[in-house]
């Protein structure tokens, strides 16, 4: 006997093609159906409700109240806003962005080149790599609240070791470090660069990934070592360096838990932030300042989205130029 | 990128959770009717919220607070002892706009009093405070200054803070001193005959430290020496205008240049993160003199420090002697927050905390805080070192006040001032007249920012 396979019709394959589509995306859908709910409710809602917030006045008691642009006038010292007098603004403001785009200035490019060179020192070994990767690697892993709090003791002007030996060098007169506005920001670099561990070990990759023929080639051409690095390795690892500076400066505009503890952790309570007088009040000080001691919620979200705009368009510009100096290929890639 | 956008988020997170309860916040607008004597006792549970977070205080609370269950049987306590009292009034604020707010609450600190009271966050408590013939002349007058805002008495205090001069007595005999200073001009002549140096100049022991947040010491404690005011009859801050200012900063940097920044700041530097140790800076002798508030008596006798001291209120501007005898003051509060379920019996509970004297007595056996009622400062069970006295005086003085005065929008005002003295002090604070008109400027704008637009 014959069983005939029953032909289906075009139409017919059709709808079966967009139920096994259906099928097919449904499942996806299923499966993302977790991060969907998350990254609607927990991140894209949180950032729309914080836009019109930062268009309100806002204290986290009663309802949020429309203000229009008041907030980032009150920012800026534009115009006038009503209930205020002519000229009123944030005193505040322009410094903690001065503080912040310091520690970006400062603090990355160090970062970046002290990441470098310590990762090329780290190539040398023959012997014993693990236990120097490890070894420069564990301070990172060391949590920022703990690094900023040893950091407060090594640094302290009068017990601190560091000063009593700096001390104990005739003619030399230690800085006072966390209580200097001087020094204060130099004191956080020093932290900073104590925990460049992630830093170095990403550079380790980006060195190990140079091709050896590339230095090969270079060594028969008679160049010299600066030759060699300037000419093989800064170029190969120009996308290491790209990604640490765009990282590093996100990182920079959003400092926040060094300065908060080692500002409060000095001066033994939280008296005022940013101390000493002002050279610590980052952006994000500040903004948690507006936000959850003077619940100026309003406010602090329209501080938020200035901060938001300033990183994007950092990153942007950054990526726009990344074309003329970063060089992507080779090494395999 | 990740990190800000969780920035964003969660700040935007916290808040939402607020903005979506404040519709549905438990607004009891119901006017409350204290409990009647007589009226029939159904068993109530009484939430209570407290900040103290070392276990002997938490239990001795809940030793002391055992009298309010024996005196009225048919409430029990639901006591709730919060892990960080640095975020109470934060998570409590959150708790009443989401309508989960306990029935009675009790606070360290006043500054968010005026908050309290302009937003209705805490019951107005004179309706309970008429039916009950209770009045605030039960306390000092200085209790209105930290309890009570726009009229509206949301807040009763439960034991208080006073602040005033500690003196090491051993010290004073040794440069031939024997009464504390009772003027600005002696304080500073006093500092500088009491202060020892090494051979390079370093201090070794200061007479005293005249630097904003050294241990307790605000630039607004010196102005008070003057009597000076930071706000006008409308609100407007006055700091350039009231001449104590001026004189108070004045006598400050004074005293900072004769010990030279460098060496002041290093000694600063050296002590300040002490203050909560056994180490702290007048327990062992390296400051002579000290301003502070009144539990240290009792850090003094726990720490066991071998220290001869003396207490006495801060020194008055020479021109001023009207203000000798005050000082700043104010400590724990308790209240009703709205939305509580049960506001009658709440009302027993503050009416209890804030004036029985076993329990204020028992309280401040335990935490060495100033009893606030007449009746607890005088009996006999009190167990309170000689010191003490100095503050309870303190606390009863007409001249006393809550500093920095209550605004609806907290306390974080007087950092504009904070701020602009410490770099006055240093020398960067350019002129000081000009300069305090930016803090007014400051001020009336951070004010206007969190009421007006």
């Amino acid at each position: 006997m014959q069983t005939a396979i029953p032909r289906r019709s075009e139409a017919e394959r059709r709808r079966a093609r967009r139920r096994s589509a259906v099928r097919k995306y449904g499942v996806v859908l299923l499966l993302l159906a977790p991060w969907i709910v998350g990254f609607t409710v927990f991140t894209l809602g949180p950032m729309l409700l914080s836009l019109y917030w930062s268009f309100c006045h806002y204290d986290m008691v009663n309802a949020p109240r429309w203000i229009g642009l008041a907030n980032f006038k009150f920012m800026f010292g534009l115009g006038t806003i009503e209930g205020l007098p002519p000229g009123a603004h944030d005193p505040y403001y322009w410094l903690s962005v001065r503080n912040t785009l310091w520690i970006i200035a400062f603090g990355v490019p160090l970062r970046i080149v002290f990441g470098m060179l310590t990762a090329m020192l780290l190539t040398r070994p023959k012997r014993g790599v693990n236990a120097y990767r490890t070894l420069f690697y564990a301070p990172s892993m060391v949590p920022r609240v703990a690094t900023a709090l040893v950091f407060v003791y090594l640094l302290n002007p009068v017990s601190g070791p560091i000063n009593r030996l700096i001390d104990a060098i005739p003619g030399l007169s230690a800085p006072l470090w966390f209580f200097d506005p001087a020094w204060a920001k130099p004191a956080l670099l020093i932290m900073g660069l104590w925990g460049i561990g992630d830093a170095i070990v990403i550079y380790l990759a980006g060195l190990l990934n140079v091709p050896r023929d590339l230095y090969e080639a270079i060594a028969i051409e008679g160049a010299n070592t600066w030759q060699r690095f300037r000419h093989v390795t800064l170029p190969m690892i120009t996308p290491v360096i790209f990604f640490t500076l765009i990282m590093g400066i996100i990182d920079g505009f959003q400092y926040f838990d060094q300065a908060y503890v080692a500002g409060n952790a000095a001066s033994g309570q939280n008296a005022v932030l940013g101390q000493p007088q002002g050279s610590l009040l980052f952006y994000g000080l500040w903004l948690y300042e507006k936000a959850f001691r003077s619940f100026q919620m309003g406010y602090a979200s329209a501080m938020a989205w200035m901060l938001f705009i300033a990183t994007m368009a950092c990153t942007v510009v950054l990526l726009l130029t990344s074309r003329r100096w970063v060089h992507y290929g080779g090494g395999g890639q | 990128m990740k990190r800000l956008l969780l920035y964003v988020g969660v700040a935007a997170v916290a808040a939402l959770a607020l903005g979506l309860a404040a519709g549905c916040g438990g607004g009891t607008s119901s006017s409350p009717s204290p409990l009647a004597s007589g009226a029939s006792h159904e068993p109530v549970t009484l939430t209570v919220w407290h900040p103290w977070t070392v276990k002997s205080e938490k239990q001795g609370f809940a030793t002391a607070v055992k009298g309010f269950e024996t005196q009225y049987p048919w409430i029990k306590l639901n006591i709730v002892a919060f892990p960080n009292s640095d975020e109470f009034d934060q998570t409590l604020m959150k708790n009443i706009n989401a309508g989960t707010a306990p029935d009675v609450a009790i606070s360290f600190g006043p500054d968010y009093v005026g908050k309290y009271a302009a937003d209705g966050l805490w019951q107005d408590l004179k309706p309970y405070m008429e039916a009950d013939s209770f009045s605030m002349s039960e306390f000092a007058p200085a209790a209105l200054s930290y309890t009570s805002y726009q009229g509206k008495q949301v807040a009763l205090p439960v034991l208080t803070d006073a602040y005033g001069l500690y003196y090491n007595k051993t010290m004073f005999a040794k440069a031939g001193l024997s009464d504390p200073p009772k003027t600005m001009s002696e304080l500073m002549d006093y500092a500088k005959k009491l202060t020892v140096r090494d051979q390079n100049g370093d201090i070794k022991v200061a007479g005293f430290v005249p630097l904003n947040a050294f241990n307790e010491l605000g630039p607004s404690d010196l102005a008070h020496a003057w009597g000076a005011k930071w706000f006008d009859e409308n609100d407007k801050p006055v700091l350039a205008g009231d001449p104590g200012w001026a004189a108070a900063l004045t006598w400050q940097k004074q005293l900072v240049d004769w010990y030279g920044k460098n060496a002041i700041t290093k000694f600063y530097a050296a002590w300040v993160d002490k203050e909560w140790t056994p180490d702290q800076a007048f327990e062992t002798g390296h400051v002579a003199m000290i301003w502070d508030g009144e539990w240290r008596t009792k850090m003094i006798a726990n720490d066991k420090a071998a220290i001869d001291y003396a207490t006495a209120p801060f020194p008055a501007a020479d021109d001023h002697p009207e203000m000798y005898g005050s000082g700043r003051v104010g400590g724990t509060i308790c209240g009703i927050p709205r939305g509580a379920k049960n506001p009658e019996a709440a009302w027993l509970l503050v009416k209890y905390m804030s004036t029985d004297t076993d329990f204020l007595v028992a309280l401040a056996n335990m935490l060495g805080n100033v009893p606030t009622t007449k009746a607890s400062a005088e009996s006999p069970d009190l167990q309170i070192p000689a010191q003490m006295k100095t503050f309870i005086a303190v606390w009863n003085s007409p001249g006393s006040l809550f500093q920095p005065p209550l605004q609806s929008i907290g306390a974080t005002y007087a950092d504009f001032l904070n701020n602009y003295d410490d770099k006055w002090v240093q020398g960067k604070g350019d002129d000081l007249q000009a300069g305090l008109q930016k803090v007014d400027q400051d001020i009336a704008n951070e004010l206007s920012m969190g009421q007006a637009p």
